[in-house]
Order: C-alpha cells, then structure tokens, then sequence
C-alpha cells in the first residue's frame, strides 16, 4: 500500500479544508457579500503569512510573484474566478475568462504558475480583507540593513589579551629577578671579598637553582602546585572540548545566506526543510524546491548571479528563456520535472550526529512542539548554517519566548539529556499522553508512580522514558 | 577431615603422568630464555635497529593523533527533483505479488529513498501471509552478479544485436521452442501467443519440481488439467501421504493460512492431520499422528486407504504398525466425511488417481478439494523430453529459456546439455549466468521482479499485479518487452499489459487512470469473470493402478528426494540469509546431507552425534551407476531403510558465476577450491536422481546402496540438543481432549498448565505447619526492586502459540533482514557462533522419561542420559525463541557498564556503545538468547563472500533504521523497537493512543500461520493482552522467576490422550 507522504507541504495552521466545504462555504458567502468584504483580518494575516507570503508581498514590492498592493482595484474579474484562480490557477486559465488570460500572459512567462492553493474561499475572503488593509505594513526601506549576519556583526572586544601580558610580564619579571640574582652574587662576593671570606662557589646554573628552590622550597612548591593545577583544569577542559562540535560552520558549495532568506524575505523555515513535520530528518530543500522563487529571483542582493547560477547548473535551467532545459540541451520546458536532472547539489553536511542515534525532527517538532531556534539557534542571522553555541542560544530567550536554556555545548548527548530532564510534557495535548495518563491515574500501581512524577509539579520527558538508551539507541 | 580433601586439575595430576611432572616443575612452560633468543642466528640478518623501531613508533603515534583530529566532513545531497512521494527518512510500502514458479503470495514491499528493503505480508488485500524464501527473497535484487546487461559470445552486447540474433534466429528452419516455467500472466501468454502466430515459435512450460501427474489424474478423473486446490480449513481430518504441505508442496503460503485458522483449540474443535512419510518433513513434524513408510510403500498405504474406505481394491501388504496407522487415518477420514482430506506428494498418477477415488468416496472434492481453474504447476515433461530428444537429433534451431534452469535442476540435465550445442539460436533471460544461461549463445537478462510490471492469474476471479518498486538497476529488459519485440509487436510492456485487461477481463469502466491505481495499490483487481465448474468424477477401472502401486518392491535402501523448507528448488541457492537460516528439523545450515535413521547409523557405525568438533560421517550413495559422497545426519523420524537427500544444492558446479554465498567460502575471503581449480559448491546436486522413465518426474529411488567411507565432514548445526530431557517448565503440551475437558479453568490451575509454586518458609495454608505444603506462586518472590511497568504506560509484549507454530522459520529470516543480523558463515555457526536474534528450538520426544527410568530401576543420572535420546519417531516441538524481554532480567544486574537496562515499557534494552563486551549478560542468561559480535562482520575478509554488509550493492538492503553492530558488543532481540518507536510516534502525531496492531514486529508480521502476536498489554483492549490471560499462556522457565514479557501457549496436539 502506498502510504500517502505527501502532506501538503507548507500549511503551517491547519486551516485547510477539503474542496467540497470550500465550495459550499463559497456559494454562502456570495449570497451575502462580495469576497472584498466582511473578511478577518487577523486570520487572514495567519494564513497569508504561511500560504502566500513566501513570494508575496502585500506592498507593491515584487519578491517571487507580483506584489498584492492595490489589488482590489486591479482586478478584472469576479470574485468567483479570484477563488479558483487561487485554489487551481491552470483550471480557471481554461475557463476562458479574459482578465485572467491577460495576466496568464503577462505574469507566468516571468514567474510561472502559482501553485494551486488548498484554501477555502472563507480562508480566501479573510485573506483578501489582511491584503486590502494591512495593519503594520512596514515602511520600504532596504531590509538588508535590519537584517546583519552574525559575520558581519561587529565582535565584541577581545578580552583575551591579558594572556599575553601576563606572559611578557612573566618573562620581564624573571629577567629582572635573574639580573637581580646575579648582582645579589657579584655583590656578595665583592664584600665576602673585602671581608675575607670565601667567595661563593663557583656552581653550574643548574645545581645554583636547585640551590635557591631548595632555599625557598615553600615558595616554590606553592608555585608548582599552583601552575600543576592549572595544568590539570586546562588539560580537563581540553578533554571535554573532545567531540564537541559547536560552531562548526563548513564551506558549502552555493554560498548561501539564511539571514537573506530567512530574516529580509521571512520564508518560513519550513517552506525549505519541510520534512522536519514529516520524517526524521528536517532535510535539505531539492533544488526543484529553489526553483519555486529563484525561477523569478535571478540576481541576489549580495552575491548577485553568480550563487544563483549554480543553482540552475543543478537542475538544467535556461535564465534566459526562464525554461528547463532537457537531457538534450533542448529548452522550453515547464516544469523542472522535465529537465535533465543534472548533478545533485553536494552540500557539506553541518549538524552530524553517531551512525547509532536515532533523532527525529518530527518527534520533537510536531509532537514536542519544539521552536527550531531552541536547537538551531537564531538562523536568521546566518550566513551558512552552522552549529549554534549553547550560550548563544540562552541568548535568544527574550527573542523567541518558550525556549529551554541549557548548558552543556550543542549537539553532546548531556546536551539532549539536559532538556529531557527539563522539558515539560502537557499531559493534555495529545490522546496519546491522556491514555497515558489515565493508566498512571486509573490503577493503584500507576498511582504511585504518578505521585512519584508529580514530586514537583511537572512530568518531564525523562519521567516517561527520555533517558532511557532504546529511545534514541537502537 | 575437611582438608584432607584434595581437588585435581585433570585427569593428568591425578594419574602423574610425565609430561604433567614436567610442566609442573615449569613455571613458564616451553618459555625461551632471552639467551636462547639472542643467540638466534636469523636475529642478525635483521635490519630494524632500536632507533628505527622507535621512529617507526614515533611516525605511527603521530600519524594517528593527527588522523584523528580532523572532523571527517560529511556529504548531504539532497534530490535535484524530489519524486512526490518519497520523503527521506519515511518509508513507502508498495503491494505487489511474488511467483518464481515455486511459491505465489501477495506482498506488500517496504522501500526506503527507493530503495526495497523489506517484504512482508499483504494482510489487507492479499490472499495468505508469507514465508522465509519469500520473505529473504529481497536479496536477490542486489545480488552482484546479477547481470548487468546483455551479453552475447560471453562478451556484453547491446539489446539491437541480441534482438538482431533472435530475429534471425527465428527465421531458420526447425523448431522453435521458447521453454520457460508455469506462465501465470495472461498478459506474458498473449504476447507469447502472438510470438507463436507471427514466428511460428512452439511454447513448452517446464517446472523445476514437477506436478504433472496432478494435473494428468485431474485430467483423468474430472476433465480439468489442473492443480487441486487444498481447503484446509474446510478439513476436520488430513491425511497426507507425504505431501509437505506445510514446507514446500504446492500452494504453501496459502495451505499454511487455511491450515492454521482449523488448529484453534479455543474455537472448541481442531482438525486432525495424519502423515505417512520417508523423511521428516515440516509437516511431519507438525502431524498429530506420524507414521514412517518408505517410498515404495507410500502408495501402497493410498490403496489400504481406499480399500479401508470404500471396500474398493486389494488388500496392501503393510506392516502392523502401518496398518494400524492407516486404520486409525480411515476411522477419522470416515468421521468426517465430505470434511475429510487425502492428499499425497508422490508425482505419480496412479497414486494421484487413487488418492482423487478416495477423496470423491469422502465427499470431499468440492469441499476441501477443488478440481477447477488453478493454473499452478502446468510443467509438461512428457514434451521437455521430446525437447530434449529434438534438440539432440539437431532438429531445434532456435531455444528461447526463460524463467527455468534445465541444465541444474533437471533429471536429463545431461541430455539437455548436450542437445543446447546442437541448437544454432539460444538465449536465455536469466537474471544471472546461471547453469543455463552459462551454455546459451546470447543472454538478454530479465528485470529482477522488483523492478518490473506483471500480472498474475492464479485462479480466474483475481488477477494479482506485480508492480515495479525500484527502477531497474542494470540494462536489462522485462522478459515480456522481449517477447513482445521478438514478435514484432512495438507496443511497451506496460501498455501491453494494461490492455490485456481491458481487453479480456474487465469492464470497459474498470480501465479508468484511477480504477487502474486503486487496483495497483491494492495489488490486484478483481475480474468479471468466474471460476469454471470442475466436471463429475469420471472414475473408471483403478485395478491396473492399485496392482501397480501393491508390486513395488525396494532393496535394501530407498531414497527420498525433498526439498527443504528454507531452500526449496535451489532457486535461492545464492542468498546468505536462507542459507544460513536452520533447516526446521535438523538444524543444519550452509550444506545438504543424507538424513538416516538413528538405528542405520547405529548399524553402520557411522558418527551418531554431530556437534562442533564432531563431524559427521561421509558416505558414499550409489544410484544407478553415479555416486555422490555426502555426510550423515542422523535424522530422527527418518524411516529406518531408507536416506532422504534434499535438492537444490550443488548450484553452480561448474563455476558457473551465480553469486558468492552459493559457494564454499574459505577462511581467507577467497573460495574453497577443487582439485581442478573450481569454487566448490554448497552441497551436491541430486536433481539427476530423480526418475524420470515416465511423463512425470518421481522423487524418489527403491533401490540404492549406501556405503561408509571412513572419511568425515563438519556440518554446522545450530541446535545440537535434541530433546529438552523432560524440563516441561520449557515446553507445555497437552492433548485436545484433555485441553477441552479443563478449557474454562481459571488460568493456572488447569492440569496441563499448572503454575509453578515454590516452597516457603511461612504458614501459607494456615494448617499451623511450616511444611512442604507451604509454598506460593513464583510471581510472589522479588529478587530486586521491581521494574514498574504493569498498568503504568506501555508494556510492549507477545504471545507464541506453539499449538499454531510450525517452525516454518519465516520469523527468523524476518528478524535477519529487519534487524542487520550479520551472517556469519558456514565456519562460525558450527561454533555456535550463529547470530540469529531470533531462533527456534525444536525439540523431539523421547521415549524415555524419569518414571521410566523408576520403573526400570535405570539411576536418574542415566534415566537424563537416555531421554537426551530422541525417539525413533518422535514427536516434535517447535518454540520460537528470542529475547524474553524479563522484568527480573538475569542480564541486567551482571552488566558492569549499564549496557543493557530495562525501559519503562517493558524492553530489555542493549546499548551497543556502552558495550565492553564482557559476555557476563550472555552467561547469566537463562535463554540463552544473547549473541556476541566475535568479527568485524561488515569488514573481516573472512565474511567478504556472504556478508550483506559486505557487499557493496547487497549492503543497500541493510535497514537505515537499525545500528550495525561492529566487534566486541553484545546483541539480542530489540522487539524491533525501531518499530515501537515509529508506531509510537505516529499515535503522538495523531492525538490518539497507540491502537492495537499498529505496532508489529517483524516476526509477527512474517508468521504464516498468526501464531505470534505482538502488542501493548497494558492496553487491556489489546489482542495479547487477551492471549496472555488465557489459561493455555505461560512463561518458559517460570520456575526461575524473571517475569519475563514473551508469553508462551500450551501446545495442544489433536491426539487420543493416551498416545499423549
């Protein structure tokens, strides 16, 4: 049996509804008023930025697909084709109606079809409402000052010189205590000499400060011990860095740059690594995925064509026919399922976690709930992906409330640990956990190892079995 | 006095031999002095100074540490363009179906980023479950010496000039033959009668196992050319005159389904199956009543059945004890009537004839036995032998094989060779050079039947569909696209296909886009059209048969020929997991042997115990004027007089490149070879033993000779107990009459299913004594704190009905290819290194027991000497056994690393990376269920040949779900918890709890016969929750108290009491 994997891709709320309800939905809200009108402005903010604002913008400004400022004037046609436009645009382009062949013509060579949208005509009248009156709409200005990566962020003041100092300190003190040693000697002697004494004996340097630390053996066992322990906590810190991987950040092919993507043109992180809802893996974006803007976005603001090309090296895309080009170097075609599929884009992977553990982003996301940034740190000022530092990630705290702290570095496995042992689970949130929970409450056995959880208010993940090895070790 | 003991450290000490007084005085013995060494005159010759020894140090250490500080960099490469429906990391199931002639099943094939690698069974849509071939199947896909494209003149070609050659070919004079195995697509039969219209091509259908003279009785006696089909669970009593059923004859998966759903003893009754048999068979081992007869008497017991029933015929010339048997089989036959079933594996028409007499006389042809419109098993000897006789008098000028290996498997293997040099055109569509192929002119290699479309008719009211789930991996081409060009038709294979559908069996309505995916996805579609009307039983004169059947005499030796459950016809010959998965009843793996009786073996002063460093004896068995020299195995249920050798071995004996596990792999990574230079095969070839005389093929010889070499082989076998010498706390069974006089008891109490009570030191009974009356329940005593997982959270669990189990080994090839269980080879398993997380013990009865042993006044110590003994006809047990998964695990309080750890939800968990592989968990183990990775097996040379992991196309079958181990660590049975985990994860996903049957281990799943469940039993909804209550369940070893979470169910046999 084929199971069905393909959940529709980016529907980050689950407004989606099922054809025959958007239908009959539409006919009632026709009889009533216009699809301008009546709309919420809130919802359909909700929905425009998980459906639409991936290539639209509510201003004039052009991202992947026409910007929507004005569109209520603009549009020539009914209300009814503005519902199927949306939901299946190649089906409504056959309907014949006129105004829409004219965009057909004027928008699709550039942009290409829009994807066809599972929204309901409701969803659609919301929307349409957030798209006339946009509450905060931004002034235009040049995002990408807003938007700095952290490469480019100036860095903090280097505390680290007082090591140095203390090393040229260290050195111009021996100097000067050994000068100081030698006239102490030529001294002793000039007046052992004019005593008539013996002059000191004339000692290898060696057995001399074997001489003097045997002298000043207090002194200089407090100094051995001090400089042996400080051995032991530099070479124990060094043992414990074995394996941590925090801020690994390697060179990849195409250089790409979350914070333009993420942070200026606020894609979602889940429009790219969709499978992060669906699988274990969050995934990197197949380039067909690219395509969806970059087929209209063909120069970048930082990088300009040269990054961008690579892209359409990967997949056989012509930019100046703005088509797929087939195995045969033919173009002109549609759809990038019909190009050559050249060679895969071989990105450097970043975050490697042991052949035996078994992490599912879906486990954590869907059901855990979890904030991308709680593992992944604050994405949108990167440059490349990298491993985020724990401290970094505490940073975030007040950015993206909900996020645990933790302090072990990211990516060990005290770090998972950790936020097992803090993470709460809300018994409340699934059927699962309240079947779970009505076993615990519904026995005499399972009473008192809820007792036992619920010691301090809280059932964390460990207290289900997150600390257990087959959880993550198989 | 206490100290005047003393102990000796071998018999050495105790009688002061001089070379133990030698070693004594020795503390180091045979240690060199350092003198001794410097004055080693070689020492000078050397050129390594200390200081070179020091550099080479220094370099090595430096080389390391700096190899070892670089992060290696690691690669991600996502799709260029994702396919719709893959996800990476999410596996795809696709329902297709699997027929190679010997077994046909509905399958559902579990693919990862595209890749197959797992076949399970289609319970939704399918018809029947699966078994081990099938289920280890999937490694022939990524077997390397598949073929990788056509070749012509053992040079590669291309498909125009092989097609060219054909063409050509075709146009010569002389016949034109395209020779394969049972053709069950209607589309494949279209497009070859289009191949027979346009070229003037003749089709011949040849099976490797032959059932012609099923079809020939059929024929006869009802007017239908056709396979019976078996109804099982229609049958009240079964008599099978050596037919495996159960193991390898005809229609298995599906006789395994319906025999089962007949052998519930909660459903208040259970059929009775009695078997008559030379070798002990799978479904000899699973037979209420058993009964040896030799080869030449088997259809002698058909005519004593008849006569018994019907009156009809002779009196057959039996032994008491047959007599009786066949008395005892006609008493039940009689009772039951039209649900009464005879069936008989002889290939041999009068039998057939007479078991059909026997079977309308039942009333039961129409009920249980149906003569109608199967078409499995339509191989016709009578013309490969006119084939062969044409193709050797030079009359042949084109031969097309395909799907069949004549020069291996059949009896004139000889001929057919010889004949193939006379024919100007052949070629052949085999997946591999194979020993047919190797002799044809022109290879055009078939898709693997993963890779192609087809469809499949059993019987005329479904037509099951074979789906492509990976795309082909080399140049090859689907067999009917060939067939199709060879006739000049242009159409693709798969529209052709499709049309056949549209064209003869379907409504016009049914030939839509999406009727056509539903039926896809459901993996068959259901025809307008019916199965035929079997005619009346035309009877007729049987004298002739039954005075045929009561002459035949046998020598002094009779030979049987069967095949094994795990290898069936040697087309898996090349596959490591079945090769080294146990034959069901003697437990050897990686060879083909003589089984012989105990008392034979005995007589001939032949190795009676085979065990690691006790190899068996090699004999030499003579057949007409060839002999092959083979070992022993003594056999208990071997019928005394007679040796069984199994076919499908001695593939590839002449080198012929058919995969590396088909052949003997030496220690070196390299293969062992013969005095002429050629890879030595897995066992011996015994296909040209078969008889052959007639139209049909006989397995089976009256008169052989068997002679001792002297000479001995090591055979590695897995299991060299063979009974569990009256420990019935392992095994409980009972009869049918006795389970159903106590069914209702409370679980515990019943006599069959006693629970164990240890003695305690308290007034239990309240009688005012502390006495051995006093005792409590083992579930009463706590050794440690216990783990709290009943009623809080999961309780992962399974049942294990032994009653239902017929230790197929499905379930072990399941857990092999699910769980990356390494294979370790022929070497290492007769070490007992075997790693199977999952085995199955069988045990046989012994006539012996403690109460006899009493009554005869034998000591205890040789009363358990003798019930080691099985007896001479035992019966048998089969017991799945795995990781128990204990509650009160021995193992967990012995691990020094907290490697293995118990899970709240029940799980005895193992922790690969903590392992330091200290072995005390394995010695502490009451099962005996843990396994320790000795090698590398992904890497040490000495696996190169059979090691999945190994190869680098076959280690694409390795489940992305689960570890490879490596060396050094301890591994058991996880309860394939990367399954929990994902069932788990989808209920969160989902907001509901986990529902009953989400959640199955592989072995469940693969069971043909639903004798293991797997579920949660703190869901007291759940189906094991319910199996566990019942008063058949208990615990192996409850005695020990570990509370373990693997539930076991009496066996109950349908036997009278007093025989139990």
């Amino acid at each position: 049996m084929r199971k069905a994997t393909y959940m529709v891709a980016y529907t980050g709320i689950r407004a989606t509804r099922n054809l025959l309800t958007a239908c009959l939905l539409f006919s009632a809200g026709i009889a009533t008023a216009g699809i301008w009108e009546e709309g919420d402005v809130e919802a359909g903010q909700a929905l425009f930025n998980a459906n639409c604002a991936s290539c639209h913008k509510v201003t004039a400004e052009v991202l992947a697909a026409p910007g929507l400022a004005g569109i209520v004037d603009r549009w020539g046609a009914s209300d009814e084709m503005l519902v199927k436009w949306i939901q299946n645009p190649q089906a409504a382009a056959e309907e014949g109606d006129g105004y829409i062949k004219s965009i057909v013509s004027r928008y699709v060579p550039t942009y290409g079809w829009m994807t066809a949208q599972a929204g309901s005509a409701d969803d659609i009248k919301n929307i349409m409402a957030y798209v006339q009156t946009p509450p905060d709409v931004a002034p235009v200005t040049d995002a990408g000052s807003q938007c700095p990566t952290v490469d480019e962020m100036a860095l903090p003041a280097e505390e680290g010189g007082s090591g140095i100092w203390f090393l040229i300190l260290l050195v111009l003190f021996l100097i000067i205590a050994l000068s100081a040693a030698g006239v102490n000697r030529s001294l002793t002697n000039a007046m052992n000499k004019d005593a008539g004494e013996d002059m000191l004996p004339e000692l290898p340097y060696g057995n001399r400060i074997q001489n003097w630390a045997w002298d000043n053996r207090v002194v200089v066992s407090l100094i051995v011990i001090f400089f042996a322990s400080y051995g032991a906590v530099l070479g124990y810190q060094g043992l414990m860095r074995i394996g941590v991987v925090e801020g690994y950040k390697p060179n990849q092919p195409i250089q790409f740059i979350h914070s333009v993507h993420v942070c200026e043109n606020e894609v979602d992180c889940k429009y790219c690594h969709t499978s992060a809802y669906e699988s274990k893996h969050a995934g990197i974006p197949s380039t067909n995925v690219c395509m969806n803007c970059h087929k209209a976005v063909k120069k970048g603001r930082r990088t300009g064509e040269t990054e961008i090309a690579k892209i359409y090296e990967a997949i056989g895309f012509d930019a100046t026919t703005a088509t797929y080009v087939d195995g045969d170097g033919k173009s002109g075609y549609a759809l990038p399922q019909d190009s050559f599929d050249g060679e895969p884009i071989r990105w450097n992977k970043v975050h490697n976690l042991p052949d035996h553990v078994y992490f599912s982003h879906q486990q954590h996301v869907v059901v855990g709930g979890l904030q991308c940034q709680n593992c992944h740190g604050d994405v949108e000022t990167y440059t490349v992906g990298r491993v985020a530092k724990v401290d970094d990630i505490n940073q975030l705290v007040d950015k993206y409330p909900g996020l645990i702290e933790l302090s072990k570095p990211t990516l060990t496995m005290g770090w998972c640990i950790e936020c097992h042992n803090k993470a709460e689970i809300d018994l409340a949130s699934s059927g699962y956990y309240e079947e779970i929970h009505r076993r615990l409450k519904d026995n005499l056995r399972g009473n008192e190892e809820l007792r036992k959880y619920l010691e301090d208010d809280k059932i964390t993940v460990k207290e289900l079995g997150g600390w257990e090895c087959a959880k993550c070790h198989y | 006095m206490a100290n005047t003991k003393r102990y000796w450290s071998g018999l050495d000490e105790l009688q002061e031999t001089e070379a133990f007084k030698n070693i004594q005085e020795q503390e180091f013995p045979e240690a060199k002095s350092v003198d001794e060494f410097l004055s080693d005159e070689r020492l000078e010759s050397t050129h390594t100074g200390r200081r070179d020894f020091l550099k080479f140090m220094g370099f090595s250490l430096t080389a390391a540490t700096l190899a070892a500080c670089e992060t290696p960099v690691i690669k991600s490469i996502p799709y260029t363009n994702k396919p719709e429906d893959v996800t990476p990391g999410v596996a795809n199931f696709y329902a297709s179906t699997y027929y190679d002639g010997h077994d046909f099943v509905n399958v559902l094939v579990k693919t990862r980023e595209g890749r197959p690698i797992f076949i399970k069974s289609n319970t939704k849509t399918g018809v029947g479950r699966i078994n081990a071939r099938v289920n280890a199947s999937v490694m022939s896909l990524y077997d390397s010496s598949r073929l990788q494209g056509p070749q012509m003149g053992g040079a590669d070609a291309n498909w125009d000039a092989i097609d060219q050659l054909i063409k050509t070919g075709l146009q010569q004079p002389g016949r034109k033959v395209l020779l394969t195995n049972t053709i069950l697509s209607p589309s494949l039969n279209r497009a070859i009668d289009a191949l027979k219209e346009s070229a003037g091509v003749e089709h011949v259908q040849y099976d490797a196992v032959d059932y012609g003279a099923f079809h020939a009785a059929s024929l006869a006696d009802f007017g239908v050319s056709s396979f019976p089909s078996y109804s099982f669970d229609k049958a009240n009593a079964v008599v099978s005159i050596g037919a495996d059923f159960l193991g390898t004859f005809g229609d298995t998966i599906v006789y395994n389904d319906r025999w089962s759903s007949n052998r519930r003893p909660e459903s208040g009754k259970m059929s009775r199956l009695h078997m008559f048999e030379t070798t002990m068979s799978l479904t000899g081992s699973n037979a209420d009543y058993r009964t040896m007869v030799k080869p030449s008497e088997q259809g002698k017991i058909a005519t004593a059945l008849l006569k018994a029933i019907t009156g009809q015929g002779v009196a057959a010339n039996l032994s008491e004890a047959a007599a009786a048997a066949v008395a005892n089989a006609a008493k039940d036959l009689k009772k039951a009537g039209a649900n009464g079933l005879v069936l008989a594996g002889s290939n041999d028409i009068n039998t057939q004839r007479i078991v059909n007499a026997i079977n309308v006389a039942l009333g039961s042809v129409g009920t249980s036995v149906i003569h109608s419109d199967s078409g499995l098993f339509q191989g016709d000897f009578k013309a490969f032998k006119a084939l062969v006789k044409d193709m050797n008098a030079g009359e042949v000028s084109t031969l097309i094989v395909s799907d069949c290996n004549p020069a291996y498997d059949a009896v004139n293997a000889e001929a057919f060779i010889a004949g193939l040099a006379n024919v100007k055109t052949s070629v052949s569509t085999s997946l591999v050079s194979d020993e047919t192929a190797s002799l044809c002119a022109a290879m055009a290699p078939n898709h693997h039947w993963l890779e192609s479309w087809g469809d499949l008719l059993l019987d005329q009211e479904r037509i099951d569909l074979v789906q492509p789930t990976i795309a082909p991996l080399f140049n090859s081409r689907a067999t009917g696209e060939s067939i199709l060009t060879w006739a000049g038709i242009p159409t693709d294979w798969y529209t052709y296909m499709r049309q056949t559908h549209a064209a003869n069996y379907e409504s016009s309505q049914m030939y839509t886009n999406s009727d056509w995916n539903k039926a896809v996805h459901n993996g068959f579609i259901a025809t307008n059209r019916a199965n035929g009307e079997f005619n009346a039983y035309a009877g007729g004169d049987l004298t002739a048969a039954w005075t045929e059947l009561n002459g035949r005499k046998g020598g002094a030796f009779e030979l049987a020929l069967y095949q094994k459950t795990t290898m069936g016809a040697g087309q898996h010959a090349a596959n490591p997991i079945l090769q080294e998965t146990p034959d069901p009843i003697t437990k050897v793996t990686w060879d083909n042997y003589v089984c012989m009786s105990h008392a034979d073996v005995d007589a001939m002063g032949l190795n009676g115990f085979i065990g690691q460093e006790a190899p068996a004896s090699v004999v030499k068995v003579t057949v007409g004027g060839s002999s092959i020299e083979l070992p022993v195995f003594p056999t208990p249920g071997q019928t005394p007089g007679t040796i069984g050798i199994a076919l499908g071995y001695g593939r590839g004996a002449n080198g012929e490149n058919i995969g590396k596990a088909a052949f003997q792999s030496a220690e070196n990574g390299s293969f062992q070879m013969d005095a002429s230079g050629k890879m030595t095969p897995v066992g011996a070839n015994v296909f040209p033993w078969a008889v052959g005389g007639g139209n049909h093929v006989e397995y089976a010889q009256y008169d052989i000779t068997v002679e001792a070499t002297g000479g001995t082989y090591p055979l590695a076998c897995t299991q060299i107990q063979n009974t569990f010498m009256g420990r019935e706390s392992i095994v409980k069974e009972t009869d049918f009459t006795s389970y159903f006089a106590e069914r209702d008891i409370k679980k515990g109490l019943a006599s069959w299913n006693k629970r164990i009570t240890l003695g305690v030191h308290e007034d239990v009974n309240g009688d005012g004594n502390i006495d051995a009356l006093d005792s409590k329940p083992t579930d009463a005593f706590d050794l440690w704190h216990e783990h709290a997982v009943e009623e809080v959270g999961h309780r992962w669990g399974m049942t294990i009905d032994l009653t239902t189990c017929t230790g197929c080994s499905g379930c072990v090839t399941a857990c092999h290819i699910e769980n990356n269980v390494p294979v370790v080879g022929k070497d290492e398993v007769r070490r007992h290194r075997d790693m199977h997380w999952m085995r199955i013990d069988r045990f046989f009865a012994s006539d012996y027991s403690l109460k006899k042993g009493e009554e005869e006044g034998t000591g205890v110590i040789s009363s358990y000497r003798r019930m080691e003994d099985p007896a001479l006809n035992p019966q048998t047990v089969h017991m799945p056994m795995m990781c128990q998964h204990c509650n009160h695990a021995p193992c967990e309080t012995v691990c020094p690393v907290a490697a293995t750890t118990h899970s709240n939800e029940g799980l005895n968990q193992m922790t690969y990376n903590r392992c330091i592989g200290t072995r005390y968990c394995a010695n502490n183990c009451p099962y005996k269920v843990r396994r320790f990775n000795w090698f590398n097996y992904p890497g040490y040379k000495k696996f190169a040949n059979f090691n999945p992991a190994q190869d680098s196309l076959m280690r694409m079958v390795l489940n992305p779900d689960v570890t490879v181990r490596s060396r050094g660590v301890m591994e058991k049975c996880s309860m394939c918890v990367q399954r929990i985990q994902s069932g788990k994860l989808d209920a969160k996903k989902d907001g509901t709890p986990v529902q009953d049957g989400s959640i199955v281990t592989a072995c469940a799943e693969a069971c043909p016969t639903n004798a293991i469940s797997f579920g949660d039993l703190n869901d007291k909804k759940s189906g094991v929750s319910a199996i566990s209550e019942n008063n058949r369940a208990y615990h192996a070893l409850e005695e020990i108290g570990v509370k373990p979470n693997i539930f076991y169910m009496t066996k109950v046999r349908n036997v009278e009491p007093t025989q139990a």
